[in-house]
């Protein structure tokens, strides 16, 4: 058994003054090195799973917090976000959200993480190089962070985050602002990450990225999971197909009354609709 | 005489370099849904803000169903053009849903019936009813994006644009936006969606105007732009995945699942 990076157990949570819980009955166990996807509709709990391993749920929010939540072994109750940033970092959905508005230049904004946890300054500014040419922004390196597009906004709210160089990455959508080009830049960096050993959980609506790129697939509906385990095994249940929809894939060999298990990724697709139906 | 059409436009931000080269940016657009495509920095926002004299070019004309908009104040120009910013965040401030969604129509002083109509319509069709007295910033990203583009509905207006509307969007969300803007098309409204998801330009948008460095590389049938691999590869563009897998099998050209199927049967 690989050692556990991320453990839920018997999780539920409830935001401040919210009537309900935003996810119930969660339990789930992320091995140290994996890199898992997490999908499912809107209102599904996908980024409260993500604020609840950051810690920020309940610290920052309040709300009502059962179970346990383990990070590193150490549960969240017993740690604060701060301390919790040094090996966990949490990429927001809205980059907006991220970044410090303390800094008025980019490689400011990256050395902030590092400079609040009293890194040494050249140690920073190694790091700091290290991660804008990690992400692409190093020509950006003197412009004010307001002053970036969405797309640049989100690298570089990356790129705050590998400063840290964390354990573990929660990733909220990671590539919503950026182009194909942007989006397969910042896929190969995560590929990059994972091959290292990070720990990376990544939400994603794009069914058909998170086929190719995450072993393992964790769906969840109105704040529960759902299924959990490998893409083609997840996206094959019918409970699935009907509450989170499917890869374009997946959907075309249905329509096509191809036979079960269908394809989830380009390449099976490919060979399943060239294969006679007997 | 077309529908939106810019002749020769010149723009820059303050410090900034063109973003549409010398000549300028020369388009014209016809009613219907259009989707305007291209990388980061492509200059696709910056049109659509133009569009409704948000920015002012420095020269050049651009005329919006029969307006000039060099001649047009922006709060005139929103009688005529609903328009969602990327951001929602960037849009949304009142405390529920349904006063967020009833400003436009309230503040251009339509007489109230049309408001009810134009409100209750908009509210409909982006899946909010029942969340009508929620605050919008107690709704998830997505929500609040829906809650956008009805404020943007609301008003009846002849052209919509649309600034990545399918952006953190699931699967039931992206097809009601398939149908939400095929409806408004074939209403004869002149729809822009600007966007990177290419599978959704293949499921709802017939044209496709490409942009790449700020020029205008491709404007037509959305079917002949995915067949162009050049120019795929040049605005830096990856076809839907139907296409791909088309390709893979060697069927021909499709650009949405509809199309791939009855071609796969034949």
């Amino acid at each position: 058994m690989i050692e556990p990076a991320v453990v839920f157990e018997d999780v539920g949570y409830a935001y401040q003054e919210a009537p309900r819980e935003a996810v119930s009955d969660i339990n789930l166990r992320i091995g140290a090195g994996e890199w898992v996807g997490v999908t499912g509709p809107t209102n599904a709990g996908k980024s409260t799973l993500c604020l609840l391993a950051m810690g920020l749920a309940p610290h920052f929010f309040g709300g009502k917090l059962r179970g346990k939540v383990t990070v590193l072994g150490t549960e969240s109750r017993a740690i604060k976000v701060i301390e919790r940033s040094t090996d966990v970092g949490l990429l927001f959905q809205n980059p907006f959200t991220q970044i410090s508005g303390a800094r008025e230049r980019v490689h400011e904004e990256v050395a902030f993480g590092p400079e609040c946890h009293g890194v040494a300054p050249a140690e920073i500014e190694a790091r700091v190089g290290e991660a804008m040419d990690l992400v692409g922004i190093s020509a950006l390196a003197a412009r004010h962070p307001l002053d970036l597009s969405g797309g640049q906004l989100q690298r570089l709210a990356l790129a705050s985050l590998l400063a840290m160089r964390p354990k573990v990455l929660l990733l909220d959508e990671p590539t919503s602002q950026l182009d194909p080009a942007g989006t397969a830049a910042i896929f190969e960096v995560l590929s990059g990450l994972h091959q290292s050993g990070i720990t990376i959980v990544m939400v994603e609506h794009r069914l058909e990225t998170l086929c190719e790129l995450c072993p393992r697939i964790v769906a969840m509906v109105t704040g529960r999971i759902l299924a959990d385990g490998a893409p083609q095994e997840v996206f094959n249940r019918e409970v699935v197909q009907e509450r989170v929809g499917l890869p374009v894939y997946t959907r075309l060999a249905r329509s096509a009354a191809l036979p079960a298990p269908r394809p989830v990724r380009l390449s099976e697709s490919a060979k399943a609709f060239r294969t006679p139906i007997a | 005489m077309p529908d939106i059409s810019l002749e020769k436009v010149l723009f820059s931000y303050p410090g900034g370099v063109e973003v549409y080269p010398e000549p300028g940016l020369t388009l014209a657009l016809e009613s219907g849904v259009t989707a305007l495509v291209g990388e980061n920095g492509a200059g696709k926002t910056t049109l659509t803000k133009l569009l409704i004299g948000l920015l002012r070019p420095r020269s050049g004309d651009i005329n919006v169903a029969g307006l000039d908009v060099s001649k047009t104040t922006v709060a005139a120009m929103a009688k005529t053009v609903g328009y969602t910013f990327q951001n929602p965040d960037d849009q949304l401030f009142e405390r529920t849903v349904k006063a967020e969604v009833t400003f436009g129509p309230r503040v251009l002083k339509r007489p109230p019936a049309d408001v009810e109509r134009g409100v209750a319509a908009a509210i409909k069709a982006c899946g909010l009813a029942g969340k009508e007295d929620v605050h919008p910033h107690d709704l998830g990203l997505s929500e609040r994006k829906w809650v956008a583009i009805a404020s943007a509905l609301a008003s009846e207006p002849s052209v919509v644009v649309l600034d990545e509307p399918t952006l953190g969007q699931d699967y039931p969300s992206r097809q009601r936006l398939r149908e939400l803007v095929m409806r408004l098309g074939s209403e004869g409204k002149i729809v822009l969606v600007v966007t990177h998801d290419m599978d959704f330009v293949g499921e709802a948008c017939p044209t496709t105007v490409v942009l790449s460095h700020g020029a205008v590389r491709y404007a037509g049938p959305t079917s002949n732009a995915f067949g162009d691999r050049a120019l795929l590869k040049e605005a830096g563009i990856e076809p839907p995945h139907v296409t791909e897998l088309a390709q893979a099998i060697g069927l021909r050209q499709c650009v949405n699942e509809a199309e791939f199927l009855a071609t796969w049967r034949r």
